[in-house]
Parts: C-alpha cells; sequence; structure tokens
C-alpha cells in the first residue's frame, strides 16, 4: 500500500495583490504596516489553499521580504557572509545576489526562523525548504575557506543550529532543494566522491533535530545520480523534477519519493491522466510505499494564479489515488 | 569608429513621472513639472516651453496629447545620451545613441503586445520586488505590425549622433514567457522529458526569429544601419543544445539582411560567460558583443586582475581567437553605487589588456538598460562611461 502526500516545494508566487503592495512601497506610497499586512493576507490565502487541496505539509510559501531570493535568509543573517553580486539563478530569468563569504561561517540558529510567518507554524504539520550544502557552496564567492568542500561542510555546521531552531520551535519538515547537484553546466556531473561528502554535509546538518527531510533536485536530470543518491544523501524523501528526470531512469528504494510531477515553469495544466500515468511509472520504478505529489520546482515562475491552478490539479489527483 | 574606446547605451533610460502618469491615469504634481523644466533647460531639449505649457494640463490628457509627451521623452533622452560627460570631462556625448526605449513598456512587452498569439497573464517576480507582465503563448505566433518603426523615425530625425536601435530576440522572448502552446503540443510526444522541453523551446523560437527579422528588415529600410540584437536571455537555458539555439536564432534572425549587427546579454549564472562559448561566436553576422561586466567588479583601483575580478571573463574572447567588436560593461545598473573615473579607465584598460583588441574596436557602455535608476543617477552613469573613456584615451579629467 503506499501512502500518498502532497506539498509544494519552495517558494510560492506573491498574488497580484501583495505585488501591487511592493511595488507601492518601494514608491512611498504606503508603509511597512500595509505592506506587512499585505504579505500576511496573501501567506493567509495560500495557507488555506494548501488546507483545501489537501495538502500534507503546510508551507507559508516563503512569501515574505526575508526571501527576496532563495538564498537571502542565509546570506544575511550568516556571520561571515554579505551580499555580493547580482547572478541568474539557475535556467531562470530570476535572480539572486551571491553569497561572498569573507570569514568562518556561523550560526546563532535564527537566520531562517526569523523569515517564516511563524503563527502557521503548527506542530507537526510545517514545512520549509533552504538551500542544500552543494548549493549553498557552488554559488558562493569564497575569500576565506579556499575549497569548496571545506566551505560546504562549514555551511552544514552553521545549518545545525538553523535546523536545531526550526525543530524546538515545531517545524516539521525542511527540504533542501538542490539544483547544484542537476543543473550542471556543460553536463559536468558532480562525482560520487562529492556526492558522498554532499551526503555527509546534510547528515551534519541535520544532527540533533527530529524534523521529517527531505532532498529535492529541480531544474536538471537526476539520472546520472541513480542508484547512489538514495544510498549518500540521508534524507527521508528524496524529489524529482519530472520535467527533466525520466521516470523510467529511477531504482528500487525504501526512501520516500518527491514526485515532481507537474511542470511548475508553464501554465500548461497537466490532465489528471497525465500526472497519474508519471506517478504510477515512479512506484514501478521505485518500489517507494510513500510518494509526495508535488510540482517540479518552486511554483514561484508563473503568475500566483496559475500557481494556485497546479496546486489545486495536484489535490484532484491526490484525491483519485487515494481512491484507486 | 575613428577613435579607441567608443561609447553606447546599451537601451533603455529611466522615465519621468511626467511620462508615466498620464499613461496611469495619474495627475501630474509640481515636482513633475518642475523636473520637466530643470531637465530640459539643463540638456536644451528644443521646444521645452511646448512642454511645459503641454503638461501645466496635470491631467486628462488626450492621446494625441500624450503621443506629444512620449515624442517629448524621446527627446530628452536623446539629449541625455548627446550631454552625457558633460559634467566629469571636456568631451560630451555617447557616441551611438538611441532614445531610450521611452517609446516602449518595456524591452519584453512591447514586442510581445504586437506580435499575435500572446496573451498577457500575470506578473512574476524577477529579483526583489521587480517583476515583469509575463504572457503566455497560445498559439503560432504571428506578425501583427513594426512596433518600433515610428520611435526609429523619430530618433533618426531629431538624434545628432549616429543611432543604433535595440531589438529584443527571440531567445529572450520566449525565455521570458509561458511556453503553454509548444509545451502542450509536445507533452504527449514519446520522447524523454529533457528532449520534450526543449524541442518546445526551439520550435517557439525559430517561428519567432521569423517575425522579428520581419521587423529588423523593416528597421534597416527605414534607414538604421545598426541594430543591436538584445539577448538578455541568451545565458538562461544552460544545455549545449541550447546555447546552440542561441545561435542559431540570431542567425534567422538576421538572415539575409544586410546592417551592423552587434548582441547584448547581461546577468549569466554563476559560471559567466563560459557558458556561451564557443557556441556564440556562430553568430556569424555579429559585430559586437556588449556584455554586462561591472556588476561583478570592485570598486578598488588597478588594471591586474586582483584588481578587475569582474572582467577576467573577457579573457574567454581572446582565448576563443575572437577579433571582431566588444562592447564593455563598466558600471553596475543595479545600484546607484558609483565607481569612480578612475575605476571606470582602470576597468577599459584592463579590457582591453584582456582581449587583446584594437581599442578602436572595444566600446564602453553601461552594464544593461538604466530604466531601473533615477534620472540623476542614470546621467551621471553616462557621464562616467564618457569621462572614463576620455580617461583611457589619455585625454583629461580628474579621477
Amino acid at each position: 500500500m503506499v501512502e500518498f502526500t502532497l506539498s509544494i516545494t519552495g517558494l510560492h508566487a506573491r498574488n497580484e495583490s501583495t505585488i501591487q503592495a511592493t511595488q507601492d512601497w518601494e514608491r512611498g506610497r504606503i508603509g511597512s504596516a500595509a505592506l506587512s499586512a499585505a504579505f500576511r493576507a496573501d501567506c493567509d490565502s495560500l495557507v488555506a489553499l494548501q488546507s483545501e487541496v489537501g495538502a500534507d505539509y503546510i508551507s507559508d510559501g516563503q512569501l515574505g521580504t526575508g526571501w527576496q531570493d532563495f538564498l537571502r535568509p542565509l546570506t544575511n543573517g550568516l556571520h561571515g557572509v554579505k551580499k555580493g553580486a547580482m547572478v541568474r539563478w539557475y535556467n531562470t530569468n530570476t535572480f539572486y545576489y551571491a553569497p561572498v563569504v569573507s570569514g568562518p561561517i556561523s550560526s546563532k540558529g535564527g537566520a531562517v526562523w526569523s523569515k517564516l510567518e511563524r503563527r502557521h507554524v503548527k506542530k507537526g504539520r510545517f514545512r520549509v525548504a533552504i538551500p542544500d550544502p552543494l548549493t549553498f557552496s557552488d554559488l558562493a564567492e569564497d575569500h576565506h575557506y579556499g575549497s569548496k568542500e571545506k566551505l560546504m561542510f562549514a555551511y552544514s555546521d552553521a545549518l545545525r543550529d538553523e535546523l536545531l531552531t526550526l525543530s524546538e520551535n515545531g517545524v516539521a519538515y525542511v527540504q533542501f532543494s538542490s539544483p547544484a547537484l542537476v543543473a550542471r553546466f556543460r553536463d559536468k556531473a558532480v562525482s560520487r566522491d562529492r556526492l558522498g561528502q554532499l551526503g555527509e554535509a546534510i547528515r551534519s546538518a541535520t544532527r540533533g533535530s527530529s524534523m521529517r527531510t527531505g532532498f529535492h533536485t529541480i531544474f536538471g536530470d537526476a539520472s546520472h545520480h541513480i542508484p547512489g543518491i538514495f544510498d549518500a544523501i540521508p534524507t527521508d524523501d528524496v524529489g524529482f523534477d519530472f520535467t527533466q528526470t525520466d521516470p523510467a531512469s529511477l531504482s528500487g528504494t525504501k526512501k520516500g519519493i518527491i514526485a515532481g510531477v507537474a511542470d511548475a515553469r508553464s501554465t500548461y495544466l497537466e490532465s489528471i491522466e497525465e500526472l497519474h500515468e508519471t506517478v504510477e511509472q515512479v512506484i514501478d520504478t521505485t518500489g517507494s510505499k510513500r510518494v509526495t505529489i508535488a510540482p517540479s520546482s518552486d511554483l514561484r515562475f508563473i503568475p500566483r494564479v496559475s500557481a494556485d491552478e497546479k496546486l489545486r490539479r495536484l489535490g484532484a489527483l491526490k484525491r483519485e489515488l487515494g481512491e484507486r | 569608429m575613428s577613435k579607441a574606446f567608443p561609447t553606447q547605451e546599451i537601451g533603455s533610460l529611466p522615465k519621468f513621472g511626467w511620462r508615466t502618469k498620464p499613461f496611469r491615469q495619474m495627475g501630474l504634481d509640481d515636482e513633475d513639472l518642475r523636473s520637466a523644466k530643470l531637465w530640459g533647460e539643463r540638456m536644451s531639449v528644443p521646444g521645452t516651453l511646448r512642454l511645459l505649457k503641454l503638461l501645466s494640463k496635470r491631467a486628462d490628457f488626450s492621446e494625441e496629447e500624450k503621443k506629444e509627451i512620449v515624442d517629448f521623452s524621446l527627446l530628452y533622452a536623446i539629449r541625455m545620451c548627446e550631454m552625457a560627460g558633460a559634467e566629469l570631462t571636456e568631451h560630451q556625448g555617447l557616441d551611438l545613441v538611441w532614445s531610450g526605449e521611452q517609446a516602449r513598456t518595456e524591452m519584453y512587452e512591447t514586442p510581445v503586445s504586437n506580435i499575435g498569439g500572446f496573451e498577457f497573464i500575470g506578473k512574476v517576480r524577477s529579483f526583489d520586488n521587480k517583476y515583469w507582465r509575463m504572457a503566455s503563448i497560445r498559439g503560432s505566433p504571428s506578425y501583427k505590425n513594426n512596433y518600433h518603426i515610428d520611435e526609429l523615425l523619430f530618433t533618426q530625425k531629431h538624434a545628432k549622433r549616429k543611432v543604433k536601435v535595440p531589438v529584443t530576440d527571440a531567445i529572450t522572448i520566449m525565455a521570458w514567457s509561458d511556453n503553454h502552446y509548444y509545451t502542450a503540443k509536445w507533452a504527449r510526444e514519446k520522447v524523454s522529458p529533457l528532449r520534450k522541453s526543449f524541442n518546445a523551446r526551439r520550435e517557439f523560437t525559430l517561428e519567432l526569429a521569423g517575425i522579428i527579422r520581419k521587423v529588423v528588415r523593416e528597421l534597416i529600410e527605414g534607414g538604421v544601419e545598426e541594430v543591436q540584437i538584445d539577448i538578455p536571455a541568451a545565458t538562461q537555458y544552460q544545455s549545449v543544445d541550447d546555447i546552440k539555439l542561441v545561435a542559431e536564432s540570431f542567425n534567422e534572425t538576421t538572415k539575409g539582411l544586410s546592417a551592423t549587427f552587434s548582441v547584448h546579454s547581461c546577468f549569466p549564472p554563476a559560471v559567466g560567460y563560459e557558458i556561451l562559448f564557443p557556441q556564440i561566436l556562430e553568430m556569424k553576422k555579429c559585430e559586437r558583443f556588449s556584455f554586462e561586466y561591472g556588476n561583478r567588479d570592485g570598486y578598488r583601483r588597478g588594471v591586474d586582475d586582483d584588481a578587475r575580478p569582474g572582467l577576467t571573463d573577457l579573457k574567454l574572447f581572446k582565448e576563443y581567437g575572437y577579433r571582431k567588436g566588444l562592447g564593455v560593461g563598466v558600471i553596475h545598473i543595479h545600484t546607484d553605487k558609483l565607481p569612480s573615473v578612475g575605476v571606470v579607465r582602470d576597468r577599459i584598460l584592463y579590457a582591453a589588456r584582456a582581449t587583446d583588441l584594437d581599442p578602436k574596436e572595444l566600446y564602453v557602455n553601461p552594464d544593461c538598460g538604466l530604466r531601473t535608476r533615477k534620472p540623476e543617477v542614470a546621467q551621471r552613469m553616462l557621464d562616467l562611461v564618457v569621462a572614463g573613456a576620455d580617461k583611457a584615451r589619455g585625454v583629461s579629467s580628474s579621477d
């Protein structure tokens, strides 16, 4: 018997009211209180939608200005890191400020926690996505450690304090998002050794916290890392972007699978039949007993209305899978 | 160009409140009128008094009056280009000018509003609190009208310097759009997920390239000698096939056309512009690549690798034996923090050394369009381009 769950997997699109509020705020037409109110209302509507569609873990969408890019809470909140040049975020028309590492990285534990809509953190249900150690060390401009490996482990040590804070405050699920593992320049695949190091870094980061964990590969084909990824990555769930990875390339595993079946980069709404077919393939090839129905990546690359439609479609898929 | 380190703007310039508010059904305030007067006088814009009289109405502008306001904003932008450097050096003006995209909503929205098959579906965040209005392709794209010809003819009539028209390319329109139609078309094909998504991108891009070729052909027939093909999304999709598609799209767009073509791109992923090599060198008719470098550079003086980390990518051109022209972005455009004239000079001299190109083929420009800056900052950035180039030529100006 397969258990099906549903969740979003990262930053969500802001709604039109929030977008307008941020623009009005930048032009001095509204104050900070009105801006915060817009974000709160936006977050509330997203949380309500997740409940409506039957999401098992609830996210605040990581909508706020603390998440101006996916790395920003860590770029701004970790000691030893500051904001650098503006760089393209993988194969998207979105950008981030590169973290510049100028000294030893450390954390007081609140960089991520302080950027969440904490009133929605209910025991057992709240999830958050953060950059995995490989992505951070790949994208950071290092002026201190002198090696990607050292930087990756320093980041994961700092993450441990972040994750302990999240865990102590009732966050139930942390997802490491890893575009860096699969969206590689000129197909230069990450070596097996480096994948092993990444696994160690994640093990180090999660030590002592009690959250369920996931590792989601986005924007690229993960088939090069099958079956090694299941052995190397110590998370409860491993995720795939099935707009890039062929489900037939997967192998058997006892881990849960985050099945990124809905294309988060296009408003084309897949039929339930199409989505169902991909999920069946995933179950057939992995034998996994727990499958999380999910978008292929964050749903922030299409407008909010379309992102919400995708989520509703995934809810319908989950209902159908539950009834089979 | 006959002189070393010629200068150019990349495309957009900021719009004044008096240009934008009438189109948003907002009334003008005293500050709008004050800035129209101040900048009109400062830049000796012909007809400033007529503009001030027009703006004194403050609201309820007719369509004819709105067009006249846009024409004035084109004149202001042309003058801003032609006055650049006046505050900092004895020379004045960029060598290649444009009217700041004042007649366009912006570089994506204007073309997709004028090409058939698109529907706007909502805003998507690009970074921080910046968004673009995304359009979705819902059928085969089709030519509706030439969306740049009027601004070109106006600009050519009023500019005293050589004009370069920027045109958004097919790759960028594809990459910033929701590829609904072609994704659906390929969804049920029995090919790998990677091939499905690439085929959807390629088919969309090449259909668009044919339309943009018609737009560019008409601009050339309108008398323009230089066309800048804007490809900010050149580095967005990063497989080898996608980079080949960037070159293929450019070649399709320029096929059978005769003009000076250049390419602008900016803000690559962490790996830098290496991602484009060597495939971009297959753009047969491209005479100049104008890329952003200032964004990633430091603010201290020096012409060695340590002082100029943002420009080391320029060595790629030499490594691959490139001998045509380059436009070097020497001013980061997403901050108000400005380098000194000396640092701009150092960036230019470093670029000359790293590429080994004839300085006459090494253009100097801001990293990208300046539409996100305030007019005062944009003007200062253009001043720095002109003064830095002067300084690099060994002319005059202080640091």
